[in-house]
C-alpha cells in the first residue's frame, strides 16, 4: 500500500477530521442553526432587560459606563464572542465524548496518527462555524445599524480568529477531562456560563471585583470582546491595541501546550484504567 | 521472527466498588502472563466465554489499553515502546457496527480511515473499491450507514480492518450479532486473508467458528491460556471420553451433585435457560454407553423431565470443559 508520510501525511489526516467533522454538521444542521440563532436571542434577551430596568434612561446609563450609545452592537459584540467560545468548548469536548459512546474515538486511536492531530483535526471546523457566527451575527447587526467599515470589520474578524487559539488549548483540556470524568453537559455549561460572567460578555470588564478580573485576565475572551468593541466601535485598530493582541498571543503559545499537555496526561491514564471502553 | 510474539502480557484493572463514601478498591486481573506467537498465514484463535479475557487481549495488542506488565511484538514493534509503529502494521476489527460514523455513506467511512491510516489519496481510491467490492457493498457505497443492515455495517467494518492491508489482522468478535449468511461471508473473507499470509488474530466465544477458521486455538478462562494447540489436538484430548448431551427440564443443583458422584462421570456442564426452565448438560463419561441407562435412571427418579439424549463427538467445547469444569456459555 502507497503511503504518505511527514507533513503531507498530516495534512491529509486534518483535512479529513476536518471534512468529516463539516459532513456531520451539514446532515445535522440543527446545531449549526442554534449556534447562528443564539447571538440574536442572547442579545435580545439583555436588550429587553436593560429596557425593563433602566427604563427610558437605560441608554444614557450605557453610554456613560461603556463609551458607546450603540447597544446592540456592544451586545452582539460579546454575544458573538461568547458563542464561538461555546461551541469551541463544545465543539471539542463534548464531540470526543459522543465518539467514545458511539465507538469511534477507539476507532481514531487505532489509527497511526498522534492525539494532537486528532484535536487540531476536530477544532478546524470551529473556524468555519466561528466565520459564520461572526459573518451573520456581527456583520448583518452593523450592517442595519451604522456605517460599516469593511477594514474594522477585518480586523475585528482577524482578533477572534486569533482568539480561536487559546481556546481550542482550554477546549483540549475539556476533552481530557470529559474523557475522565464523562458528563460532558455538565462541565461545558458550567464554563459556558462563567465565561460569559468573567469575559465581560454583557458589561465592561472594569465593573467585576479586582480578584474576579485577575481572573478574567487570564480568558482570551476578555481581550478578544473590547479589543473588538474598541475597534468597531471606538475606531482603534489592532495596531493601537497591541497591548492586548500581544497577550492573546502569548496565550495562543501557551494553552494549547498546556491544554494538549493535560490531555495526554488524562489519556495515559486513560489507557491504564480502560477507560475509553467504559461508556 | 513472527509477524507476532506475546510474552507474559498481563492486565490487572482497580476498580472500586460498594455504596458511595464506603467504596472499597479492589484488583482484577483480566489477564493473566499470557504467551504466545501467530505465524504468517496462521489463524490464531482466542476461544473463552464472555469476560474470560480476550478482548482485553485483543486491546492491549492494538495499543487502546496498556499491560500492566509483559509485552508483545507486533511485526517486530513493542507495543508499550512503539504504539505508532504497531498501529502501522495492524488491521483491527472491535465488537461491534458502532465502529463506524453514521452519518457518513460506506465510502465516506473508508476514505476517513484511509486517510488517518496515511495512505496515498491517489491510490486509496482503487483499494476502497477493491474492499467495497469484496465485502458485497460497491452498490451502496452512496448510502449512508444509518441506513445499512447490521451485516451491512459489520461488512463495512471488516473492510475498514483492511484498509492499510497490515501483515497482522485482530478481529474480535467478528460474527457476533450476524446472520449465518453474513458469518459465513466474514469467515470466508478471513480465509482468504490467510491465503495472502496475514497472521490473523481471531477472538470467538463460538466453537465451531474457533473450530472451522483457526489453525491453533488458545482457550483462554479468566485470563489464563488454559489450553493450547491445533483443533485437533485439543480434542484428542477429550477422546478418552464419552461426550453425552442431554436436554432436560427441572434441573436443579442438587441433581449435578448427584450426577457429579457417579464415578464413570469426569466432567458434567450445564447451561440453562430461565425463561424456559431448560438445562442443556454436557457430561464427560468413560464407558458411556454403560452409564447412560444409569444416569437417565437416576434423572426420572429425581423428576427430571428428560427431552433429548445424544452422544455427540467431542469439540473444543469439551475441551473447554475438561479443562474448567464450565460450559463456554455460562
Amino acid at each position: 500500500m502507497k503511503e504518505v508520510r511527514g507533513l503531507r501525511a498530516t495534512t491529509q489526516a486534518l483535512g479529513a477530521i476536518f471534512w468529516k467533522s463539516i459532513k456531520h454538521y451539514m446532515r445535522l444542521p440543527g446545531s449549526f442553526a442554534l449556534y447562528i440563532a443564539l447571538p440574536f436571542l442572547f442579545t435580545l434577551l439583555i436588550f429587553g432587560m436593560g429596557r425593563f430596568v433602566g427604563g427610558g434612561s437605560a441608554p444614557t446609563y450605557f453610554a456613560a459606563r461603556t463609551g458607546t450609545t450603540n447597544i446592540l452592537v456592544y451586545e452582539m459584540l460579546g454575544s458573538a464572542v461568547w458563542m464561538t467560545s461555546w461551541v469551541v468548548v463544545e465543539d471539542v469536548g463534548v464531540s470526543l465524548r459522543n465518539e467514545q459512546v458511539n465507538g469511534t474515538l477507539e476507532q481514531n486511536f487505532l489509527a497511526p496518527i498522534d492525539r494532537a492531530t486528532l484535536l487540531v483535526g476536530m477544532s478546524l471546523a470551529d473556524i468555519v462555524i466561528t466565520t459564520a457566527i461572526f459573518l451573520v451575527a456581527v456583520g448583518a447587526t452593523i450592517a442595519f445599524t451604522m456605517p460599516t467599515d469593511i477594514v474594522a470589520l477585518t480586523q475585528a474578524y482577524l482578533t477572534l480568529l486569533i482568539g480561536l487559539i487559546p481556546l481550542f488549548g482550554i477546549s483540549f483540556l475539556f476533552a481530557g477531562i470529559i474523557i475522565r470524568f464523562k458528563e460532558p453537559y455538565v462541565f461545558v455549561q458550567i464554563v459556558n456560563v462563567l465565561f460569559a460572567v468573567l469575559t465581560g460578555t454583557y458589561y465592561p470588564v472594569a465593573f467585576l471585583p479586582y480578584w474576579i478580573r485577575l481572573i478574567s485576565g487570564l480568558l482570551p475572551q476578555t481581550y478578544v470582546i473590547e479589543d473588538m468593541r474598541q475597534i468597531i466601535l471606538a475606531n482603534q485598530n489592532m495596531v493601537s491595541l497591541y497591548g492586548n493582541v500581544f497577550v492573546l498571543f502569548a496565550l495562543a503559545l501557551a494553552y494549547p501546550t498546556i491544554g494538549y499537555a493535560i490531555f495526554k496526561r488524562i489519556e495515559r491514564k486513560a489507557s491504564v484504567t480502560g477507560e475509553f471502553s467504559k461508556y | 521472527m513472527n509477524p507476532v510474539e506475546v510474552k507474559e502480557l498481563s492486565k490487572a484493572f482497580q476498580t472500586r466498588e460498594g455504596p458511595l463514601l464506603r467504596k472499597t478498591s479492589k484488583t482484577v486481573v483480566a489477564v493473566d502472563k499470557i504467551s504466545f506467537d501467530v505465524s504468517e498465514g496462521e489463524i490464531f484463535g482466542l476461544l473463552g466465554p464472555n469476560g474470560a479475557g480476550k478482548t482485553t487481549t485483543v486491546k492491549m495488542l492494538c495499543t487502546l489499553i496498556t499491560p500492566t506488565s509483559g509485552d508483545a511484538l507486533i511485526n517486530g514493534y513493542s507495543i508499550v515502546k512503539d504504539q505508532q509503529k504497531v498501529r502501522e502494521n495492524l488491521g483491527v476489527m472491535l465488537t461491534g457496527e458502532r465502529t463506524l460514523y453514521w452519518k457518513l455513506t460506506g465510502r465516506e467511512n473508508l476514505e476517513y480511515f484511509a486517510a488517518l491510516y496515511h495512505l496515498d489519496s491517489s491510490h486509496s481510491k482503487k483499494r476502497i473499491d477493491e474492499l467495497l467490492e469484496k465485502v458485497g457493498l460497491a452498490e451502496r457505497v452512496e448510502t449512508l450507514v444509518e441506513n445499512y443492515s447490521t451485516g451491512m455495517r459489520i461488512r463495512l467494518s471488516f473492510a475498514k480492518a483492511l484498509l492499510n492491508d497490515a501483515p497482522v489482522i485482530l478481529f474480535d468478535e467478528p460474527t457476533a450479532s450476524l446472520d449465518p449468511q453474513s458469518a459465513r461471508l466474514i469467515r470466508e473473507y478471513i480465509r482468504e486473508l490467510k491465503r495472502e499470509k496475514h497472521a490473523i488474530i481471531l477472538t470467538t466465544h463460538n466453537m465451531e467458528e474457533a473450530d472451522a477458521l483457526s489453525d491453533r486455538v488458545a482457550i483462554i478462562d479468566h485470563g489464563k491460556i488454559v489450553r493450547s494447540g491445533t483443533p485437533a489436538e485439543l480434542k484428542e484430548r477429550v477422546k478418552s471420553n464419552d461426550v453425552i448431551e442431554i436436554q432436560a427440564r427441572k434441573f436443579s443443583e442438587q441433581v449435578l451433585i448427584g450426577l457429579q458422584s457417579f464415578s464413570e462421570v469426569s466432567k458434567v456442564a450445564v447451561s440453562t435457560n430461565d425463561s424456559t426452565d431448560e438445562a442443556d448438560l454436557r457430561i464427560h463419561a468413560e464407558k458411556g454407553k454403560e452409564v447412560l441407562p444409569r444416569i437417565l435412571e437416576f434423572l426420572v427418579r429425581k423428576q427430571v423431565a428428560v427431552t433429548r439424549v445424544s452422544f455427540i463427538e467431542p469439540t473444543l467445547e469439551d475441551v473447554f470443559i475438561a479443562e474448567t469444569g464450565r460450559s463456554l456459555r455460562d
